[in-house]
């Protein structure tokens, strides 16, 4: 028998040897010889056919099959080894036809196993160079006999899984393992398979690996019979190791040059920064930044603050003040409106920090004029001083400390003199208490300082506090909590405002409460309390449209309170079983 | 206390709602009222289980009608062509929520 034929069938005529000297004769799967026997051609002419696109497990298969019988086959199975290394089509259909005679006597699934146990002879490469100058003629021939094959290749795989690379075990419980590994190996085959199906040669394909992908063809069949549902696997390229390189090294490039650039968080800082610090020494920014300003309040307000503070000084320097304190307050507005951290976040920080602390010490006590008397050397500082203290004041809170904020402020301010940049550390809520703050205490001169303002004078509170001490207890926390909701007014509003116009937009608060207050008195009678409860709010909300089918309580909560109202207001389950607020 | 939660604005406003004043207000115009759950703090799951409880929600709708309100009169002086907000804006605005 032939049993080297260098040219193509090395392998699996060593193979099919060993298996025949190997190959137990018993039958265990008696019943199924009669299947085995038709499955073991078609899977026969599937691998002959499969050979021809350069599978050597096929053929490995294929000699399995061809031994299913080697009593009675072993001549057949060389020749027809044989004849597939010769090319020869029609051996194998004379074998096909012999073999089905002669394989019910043993199963393919002995005879596969057998097969797989045995290791190959040959080595991985050699099928290489044998299965290539193969596949070209074979291709053509085996389609003919696909159709007529496909149903018995089909048959074929299912016996395979029970086959395991175990050999001689045929019991049942072992079977359970091989099954398991045979999916496995099915898997693992299939994934190989597909691979190289589609190279047209399975030149890497090693003895082991063809016998292992010899289960693999399940998916072999279909793609044989109709071609175009064969699951191509994707084509697979070694990685271009260089041009990864290539890629890493040009994408590497840009972010470097972007960090070090930008080591802040944000890079407008950048922009707005140096106008901070120029706004300090130099005021020719001034009138830029004040046109652009639409909070011109603000400047206005710090303008009327600052002459307050510092009455002896010289209108002009005052002036000149109010306009380094406006185009400081731009500048910080400018910064704050880009930006939330800045190189100098925490020098910033610092300061307000610091800023704070000192205003807590000084506490309510000093005076203004003091303040302002003060204040006189470090115009330059007190400008940043003022921001920043009343920012940290604005911290600390209330309408009261206002007054008595802006001047220890400014004390703080001469004696935090390098520290300009603290100021814009939290420029967003420093605006709104430096704001506050010069509210309180601009007063009438405010207006004489206003008129040199270029921007538009805005400032609201004059009336409540420095006017007159009389009417105090009704009219200033009236007011001052008035002030609250006419600067949100201004705020939602978005537009420079005159002054008149805020006083319009107080009186109109005073009757939205009375009628608030009416309202919510008619709801908790008409609920029978004397209690007003929330309830009574979400019926007045519905009542003038704000709460909708659509737009519930508790939307509008989250719109527009703050997390800590949110907090109270939505009921929200804790742990321990509790809902807070409780219902 | 509540601070300004807006990053982006130009100007920032204290979000807190002046409490007192509110209860001021509703107990100078309605003395035999009470403004609820203002008291029953005793639930002190939450460092801020304070204040806000009983008006907060007042406090929700006077600063929606200010929303409305501003914003009414913003669109009055844009629609005269105005870049600033006059009292007749306000006013116009006030008269049309409030007829």
């Amino acid at each position: 028998m032939a049993d080297h034929n260098p040219d193509s069938d090395s392998t699996p005529r060593t193979l099919l040897r060993r298996v025949l000297d190997t190959a137990d004769p018993r039958t265990p799967r008696r019943p199924r010889s009669a299947r085995a026997g038709s499955c073991a051609l078609g899977t026969l002419m599937w691998l002959w056919n499969l050979r021809g696109t350069g599978l050597e497990r096929l053929r490995a298969r294929r000699a399995l099959l061809e031994t299913a019988s080697p009593r009675k086959l072993s001549g057949q199975t060389r020749t027809i080894a044989r004849g597939r290394s010769h090319g020869a089509r029609s051996v194998g259909r004379s074998a096909h036809i012999q073999a089905s005679g002669h394989l019910e006597e043993q199963t393919p699934r002995t005879l596969l196993k057998n097969i797989l146990l045995t290791a190959p002879e040959s080595s991985i490469l050699m099928p290489e160079s044998v299965v290539k100058p193969v596949p070209a003629p074979q291709a053509v021939q085996p389609s003919r006999q696909e159709s007529s094959c496909g149903s018995l290749e089909l048959q074929l795989p299912e016996l395979e899984p029970p086959t395991t690379l175990a050999p001689g075990l045929l019991a049942p419980g072992r079977r359970k393992q091989r099954l398991r590994l045979s999916v496995f190996q099915q898997g693992v085959d299939q994934g190989l398979s597909l691979s190289q199906e589609p190279q047209g040669n399975a030149d890497a394909s090693s003895l082991t690996r063809s016998l292992n992908l010899t289960f693999a063809t399940p998916l072999q069949p279909q793609s044989v019979q109709r071609p175009g549902l064969a699951r191509r696997p994707p084509a697979r390229r070694a990685v271009d190791v260089g041009a990864f390189l290539r890629d890493l090294r040009d994408t590497s490039l840009a972010p470097p040059n972007i960090v070090l650039e930008d080591t802040q968080p944000f890079s407008q800082p950048m922009v707005g920064s140096p106008n901070v610090y120029h706004s300090l020494p130099c005021t020719p920014h001034t009138g830029a930044e004040d046109a652009e300003q639409a909070a011109g309040r603000k400047t206005q307000s710090s303008g009327p603050g600052l002459q307050k503070n510092s009455p002896g000084k010289p209108a002009q320097f005052l002036a000149g003040e109010a306009e380094e304190v406006n185009a400081f307050a731009l500048g910080f507005l400018s910064t704050s409106s880009g930006v939330s951290g800045e190189d100098e976040v925490e020098p910033l920080h610092d300061g307000v920090e610091e800023a704070e602390k000192k205003m807590e010490e000084e506490g309510v006590s000093v005076s203004e004029m003091e303040a302002t008397g003060a204040q006189g050397p470090s115009r330059v500082e007190e400008a940043e001083g003022h921001t920043e203290v009343t920012e940290a004041e604005g911290s600390q809170g209330t309408a009261e400390a206002d007054g008595p904020g802006a001047s220890s402020g400014d004390e703080d301010a001469s004696g935090r003199a390098a520290s300009p940049e603290s100021a814009s550390s939290t420029p967003e809520s420093l605006q709104a208490r430096r704001h506050h703050q010069f509210l309180e205490p601009a007063p009438a001169p405010g207006a004489a300082v206003l008129s040199s303002e270029p921007a538009e004078p805005l400032l609201v509170r004059h009336p409540p506090r420095p006017r007159t001490t009389g009417p105090r207890p009704r009219q200033d926390p009236h007011k001052a909590g008035l002030s609250h909701y006419v600067k949100l007014f201004s705020f939602y509003a978005k537009m420079p405002m005159e002054r008149k116009a805020l006083e319009m937009v107080e009186k109109c608060l005073d009757k939205y409460f009375q009628h608030l207050c009416d309202d919510l008195e008619v709801f908790a009678a008409h609920a029978g309390r004397k209690t007003v409860k929330p309830e009574d709010l979400e019926l007045l909300m519905r009542r003038q449209g704000l709460v909708t089918d659509q737009v519930s309580l508790h939307v509008l909560v989250e719109r527009h309170l703050p997390l800590e109202y949110r907090q109270l207001l939505i009921p929200c389950a804790y742990s321990g079983n509790s809902v807070f607020p409780a219902q | 206390m509540a601070l300004s939660t807006i990053v982006s604005q130009r100007k920032q406003i204290k979000r807190k709602a002046p409490r007192g004043f509110l209860k001021r207000v509703f107990k100078r115009k309605k003395p035999q009222l009470r403004l609820e759950k203002s008291g029953d703090l005793l639930v002190r799951f939450h460092p801020f289980s304070g204040w806000e409880w009983g008006t907060g929600e007042v406090h929700l709708n006077c600063l929606l009608f200010v929303h409305r309100l501003a914003e009414e009169s913003r669109t009055n002086a844009c629609a005269s062509k105005c870049r600033v907000i006059n009292k007749e804006h306000v006013l116009a605005a006030a008269k049309k929520s409030r007829g």
